[in-house]
């Protein structure tokens, strides 16, 4: 009973906060008059049931209660490991993840909308529901994480308890900058809802979040075994470099939903290789977590999360590595059959007036190929067509008069639709992402990184910049700099928190630790602009654009669940 | 400026602030707007993954600047540690790390001392 233990203990220590749980045994009951799902596995009943007693109908006390993502339940048994104590090797957790994810898990229509955080993403979401429920949550963690879980009300409940109980400071912490208190908010007069903010979230949770859903019912009797063998294309976009094509073969392990993979992807921009292989698992059918490493470099572990479409046609997600998982590529995997596919071009953009070799990546493509079996629209002209390596060069000319838009590339009859733009001039420049961020490191702490890409643009058709239908025209080779970010006066973060890479953009963070060099021995944290100049073709001056980085202190707590793929 | 007379050290710094700035003007340097076609930046840019909930904020501080943190982290970091202020991102003393300040008495001059935890 190592579990009931520490939960006693934190409650203890947690002080006048007990009453509003319910005693052990009680909590047992009330859970058990909901419809849980049964537990089928030994191995689970075996570890767990010490603790999760099972009832008649094998429904485990608070396991059975609950459905959540594989990284979720991965998290719950380190949690049950470090702090209650629970004998489990790393193997058995592995197979209970497994077990539980499969069967207590998230059906692909809950999941699909909170893949970023699987994924590790950066970016920029705001959830759409209950304002004070997310703020109450998203102080530690985005409001993702409570989404890539469903529980009964009893179930909620005992989360928000534990939440207290751990950390009891989350009931009078000062949030928003001291505008109030998470248990004691200054409510306005008008204010009917006199709930205390906690159990507005446990009803809140219970009614938006509930374990019986008819979407996770439908998939439990649909969902079949995940037969994703064969070779799939890789279309890629890497950021700094651009798009990346390739292929990825997949074969069957011996263990079910098991997959060693094996990927070739060639960066469209510079040519450059690259050779991986790997492994994955399928979690509930459609969850793809994978890990590979680059041809020598083993040490340097990629992780794979990828979401699979129901007919296991297509796969999409993010491979990612680093410290802090800030080193990322996008990828976009399409089943190959026996006809041919166009996955794209090399480039985005074509400039009107001009001429350019193209070059088009796709799958099972003809080995010879005619001019006129290559078309990029009216006003572009094809004089030349060669085909090496089963990528296609396209030698072509694009009239003065071409109508500049996104245009559709066909190759012997198989069409990619929008895949590259004509446009006139470029209107600008923008450095992506707008704001970065990246860690102070290599003393104790691993640094963290920031890739930076500058990004062409034309302003589109309604002829404004920064509007939604600005064409993107490619990545451009600026010159990369930093100037200071006015905070206080006489900053002097340019002088301490990093340096950034002149021709790559990547931004790389000055050590960890006090530096004595600072005044108030500060961290080299700080903030900077980062500066892109690049001259257009035909210009006289270069475009500047910028962004901002703030480069902080580490994190000393690594919550990310990286087992998921093993 | 020109009528008023500096009397303290931060007077006489925003005082040298403006000439440094007119001096920039001078030379024809925009200061202010260098994306073309810029975006406004009336609100403060946070950048993606901080927490700014909590005052003073572990990345960035209420203005999106780091200027008002708490410096050097490792100065107040064992209070954190103790008081489970950050936990997501201290280790805390309660649950997680209980013997986290072992090696480590005072973490601004042992700081190569901390651990990262796995929670």
């Amino acid at each position: 009973m190592a579990a009931c233990t520490a939960w006693i203990r934190a409650l203890v220590l947690a002080g006048g906060i007990g009453a509003a749980l319910l005693p052990s045994s009680a909590f047992a009951q009330a859970v058990a008059a909901d419809a849980g799902i049964p537990i089928e596995s030994d191995l689970v009943k075996s570890k767990c049931g010490g603790c999760h007693k099972p009832d008649a109908n094998n429904r485990m006390t608070r396991i059975s209660y609950r459905r959540a993502s594989p990284e979720n339940w991965e998290r719950t048994i380190e949690r049950m490991v470090t702090i209650n104590k629970a004998a489990v090797s790393a193997a058995d957790a592995r197979a209970i993840v497994k077990y539980l994810a499969d069967h207590n898990g998230l059906a692909p229509s809950e999941a699909r909308p909170i893949a970023f955080e699987f994924e590790r993403r950066l970016i920029e979401w705001t959830y759409d529901g209950d304002k004070d429920v997310a703020t109450l949550c998203s102080g530690c963690h985005a409001f993702s994480r409570v989404m890539s879980e469903r529980r009964t009300k009893d179930e909620w409940a005992g989360l928000v308890s534990m939440h207290r109980g751990y950390y009891p400071l989350t009931d009078n912490q000062p949030i928003l900058n001291g505008s109030g208190f998470r248990r004691s908010r200054s409510l306005p007069p008008e204010e009917t809802d006199k709930r205390q903010p906690m159990e507005k979230a446990i009803d809140y949770f219970a009614k938006t979040f509930p374990l019986v859903t008819a979407d996770w019912t439908e998939w439990t009797s649909a969902v079949t075994p995940a037969n994703l063998g064969g070779r799939w294309a890789v279309t890629a976009n890497i950021p700094g470099k651009g798009p990346a094509y390739g292929e990825m073969t997949v074969t069957a392990d011996a263990s079910p939903d098991t997959f060693v993979t094996k990927t070739t992807m060639t960066v469209a921009k510079t040519g450059e290789t690259v050779s991986r292989t790997g492994k994955a698992l399928i979690y509930t059918g459609y969850q793809w977590r994978g890990r590979g490493a680059d041809a020598g470099k083993p040490d340097e572990p990629w992780r794979e999360v990828m979401f699979v479409e129901r007919d296991r046609t297509e796969m999409w997600g993010r491979w990612f590595t680093g410290a802090y998982d800030e080193i990322g590529i996008d990828v976009k995997l399409a089943k190959i059959s026996g006809s041919p596919m166009v996955l794209g071009a090399g480039q985005l953009a074509l400039k009107r007036g001009g001429s350019a070799s193209v070059t088009i990546f796709g799958a099972n493509l003809p080995a010879t190929l005619a001019p006129g079996d290559v078309s990029l629209g009216a006003g572009i002209t094809v004089s030349g067509v060669a085909v090496a390596n089963g990528v296609v060069t396209a030698r072509v000319a694009v009239a003065a008069d071409a109508k500049a838009g996104p245009r559709d590339v066909v190759v012997a009859g198989v069409v990619k639709p929008s895949s590259l733009v004509v446009y006139d001039k470029v209107d600008g420049v923008r450095v992506l992402p707008r704001a970065g961020l990246a860690r102070t490191g290599g003393a104790v702490f691993p640094k963290g990184f920031q890739q930076f890409e500058a990004m062409a643009f034309a302003n589109g058709p309604d002829g404004k910049p920064n509007t939604r239908d600005d064409w993107p025209l490619g990545l451009v080779d600026a010159k990369w700099g930093v100037e200071e970010y006015s905070a206080t006066f006489n900053d002097d973060d340019l002088k301490y928190v990093g340096t950034i890479d002149a021709k790559t953009g990547f931004f790389t963070p000055a050590l960890d630790g006090p530096n004595p060099a600072r005044s108030g021995n500060r961290n080299n944290i700080g903030d900077l602009w980062i500066t892109a100049d690049y001259t257009p073709e035909g210009a006289a001056e270069p475009i500047r654009a910028r962004a901002q980085i703030v480069v902080a202190p580490p994190v000393y707590m690594r919550w990310m669940a990286s087992e998921v793929g093993k | 400026m020109r009528h008023l007379k500096t009397l303290n050290q931060k007077a006489a710094r925003i005082e040298q602030y403006v000439k440094e700035q007119e001096a920039i003007a001078a030379e024809g340097e925009d200061v202010v707007a260098l994306q073309r076609g810029g975006v406004p930046q009336s609100a403060p840019n946070i950048p993606l993954g901080c927490a700014v909930i909590f005052s003073p904020g572990w990345e960035v501080d209420r203005t999106g600047g780091t200027a008002g943190l708490c410096q050097p982290v490792e100065r107040d970091l064992f209070d954190c540690h103790i008081g489970c202020y950050w936990p997501a991102q201290v280790p805390d003393q309660l649950n997680h790390a209980p013997d986290w300040t072992n090696k480590c008495a005072a973490a601004q001059k042992d700081w190569r001392k901390i651990d990262l935890i796995f929670p």
